[in-house]
């Protein structure tokens, strides 16, 4: 077997150890034999590790030569996101439910096997990066189709009911999931470093109108460009499943139009590649309630407060932490814009109330 | 030698476009992400350099306390408690957006004036 690295920075999975995967795998994916023939640290994933592995699988559902990723938790992990067989679950019951996903083949959270939890998906071609995709010279061509299909798939994942009996693991909410998202953010922001009045006034103001949930669903909870596949301008997968949670299907929508993740390309409203109504079309098509352009302006307002939430207490992480990270302290720069896009949308919410 | 303000704000734009130009072409693909960001962290602080940081910070409080007595921390508390509210002070919104323009601009300055066109 050839393992390789690349890039120089610590790492939680010993390549070299990468042998143990098999007497654990074979079994679970109902093989006779697993042989790991490379494995690649490859490169991304600021929160996991991702590592390409080249199998032979001898036996099984699956036989045959493949190409697969596996993740690891990596040591460092969000306190909000779920842990890696918990997002495989999620990813999971989203295949299960015909969400463009790459193939979930297993998840062990046994640290004692590979020195981690770690979850194992089929390789995925395309790009993912934001940047590339917004900025791609044919994005005029398939920018649009991209979007309706984006749409489609965040129906499918909002689709997924806690009624199902499907992912027991996460809380349902018992109480308006908007306001208990605002009560977080109130949470975090108390304990930041500094004191914020435009962000205390946002979430004063979505706390008073938050609207009720038609349904509670399951959300994707980081759905945006940068989360999601592209090869040749189709969607190959959707991705980063870890912030899964039950709650309004809404916040999906208005996290994805969010001007923070639309990096840069600002007058194409969904995630900087088309416009918004292509998005809506795509989910209108497929939804179970359909939404309205209208309706999502407060989860746009939702979007911009957590941004601004997150990426102050990612700054602490540098002001009060004491982790020289310059991502970090660059993010911790962010929230005047965020607490501005969500003023600017509060006051179209309020004007056109008259 | 260097006098503060000014030639700060210049050497620190200067060594920003100079990685720019002449360092980051020359680097491989993993470290030219961290040169942009090291590059951009030069940007934010020559502006910061430049911007009046004070000034907006007591107009705003200066509009609901009397001299002096305002902290942006009381602000906060008297907003969450609904003591200061759109009911209490019709512009609020608008005395909180001018606060805010001055650290937006310092991180990214394309943002204010692409707003600045919208409205």
């Amino acid at each position: 077997m050839n393992a390789k690295e690349t890039t120089g920075r610590p790492r939680t999975l010993d390549p070299a150890g990468i042998g143990r995967l098999t007497p654990w795998l074979a079994p679970t994916i109902g093989a006779q034999d697993v042989t790991v023939v490379t494995a690649e640290l490859l490169a991304g994933g600021a929160v996991q590790e991702n590592w390409r592995i080249d199998v032979d699988v001898t036996g099984g559902p699956h036989q045959g030569a493949h190409a697969w990723v596996l993740r690891t938790d990596a040591a460092a992990r969000l306190d909000m996101s779920l842990d890696r067989v918990a997002e495989f679950r999620c990813i999971e019951a989203a295949h299960a439910a015909g969400v463009t996903v790459a193939a979930p083949i297993a998840a062990c959270a046994d640290a004692g096997v590979l020195g981690a939890p770690f979850s194992i998906q089929a390789l995925v071609t395309g790009n993912a990066q934001a940047r590339r995709i917004v900025r791609d010279p044919n994005l005029s061509e398939y920018g649009e189709a991209l979007a309706h299909a984006l749409g489609g798939e965040l129906a499918r994942i909002h689709a997924i009911r806690p009624a199902d009996g499907v992912l027991p693991f996460l809380p349902i909410p018992m109480y308006n999931p908007n306001r208990l998202l605002v009560a977080a953010l109130r949470r975090g922001l108390d304990g930041a470093s500094e004191a914020r009045p435009a962000l205390e006034y946002i979430l004063s103001w979505l706390d008073a109108h938050a609207p009720e949930p038609r349904a509670i669903g399951l959300v994707h909870g980081d759905f945006r460009t940068g989360n999601y596949m592209v090869d040749g301008g189709r969607l190959t997968a959707i991705l980063d499943w870890e912030f899964c949670h039950w709650g309004d299907p809404r916040e999906d929508i208005g996290w994805f139009i969010a001007r923070c993740w639309r990096f840069g390309n600002d007058a194409k409203v969904a995630g900087g590649i088309a416009r918004f109504a292509a998005l809506l079309d795509g989910y209108n098509a497929v939804a179970r309630e359909p939404v309205t352009a209208g309706e999502v302006q407060y989860f746009e307002a939702l979007a911009a407060a957590k941004w601004a939430t997150i990426s102050l207490l990612q700054g602490d992480r540098f002001v009060k932490g004491g982790e020289r990270s310059l991502e970090l302290a660059l993010t911790g720069l962010m929230p005047p814009e965020m607490e501005v896009d969500a003023l600017d949308v509060i006051d179209r919410i309020e004007k056109g109330r008259g | 030698m260097l006098a503060r303000g000014k030639d700060a704000e210049t050497l620190l734009a200067l060594v920003a476009e100079t990685l720019r130009a002449e360092i980051m072409p020359g680097l491989a693909a993993d470290k030219r992400y961290t040169a942009a960001m090291m590059a951009s962290a030069l940007d934010v602080a020559a502006r910061a350099i430049a911007v009046e940081e004070e000034a907006p910070t007591l107009a705003l409080l200066d509009a609901f306390y009397d001299d002096g007595d305002g902290t942006l921390a009381r602000l906060s508390s008297d907003i969450r408690a609904g003591k200061i509210a759109d009911t209490t002070h019709k512009d609020l919104r608008e005395r909180l957006k001018a606060h805010l323009d001055g650290g937006a601009a310092v991180r990214n300055p394309r943002y204010s004036v692409q707003r600045e066109r919208k409205s």
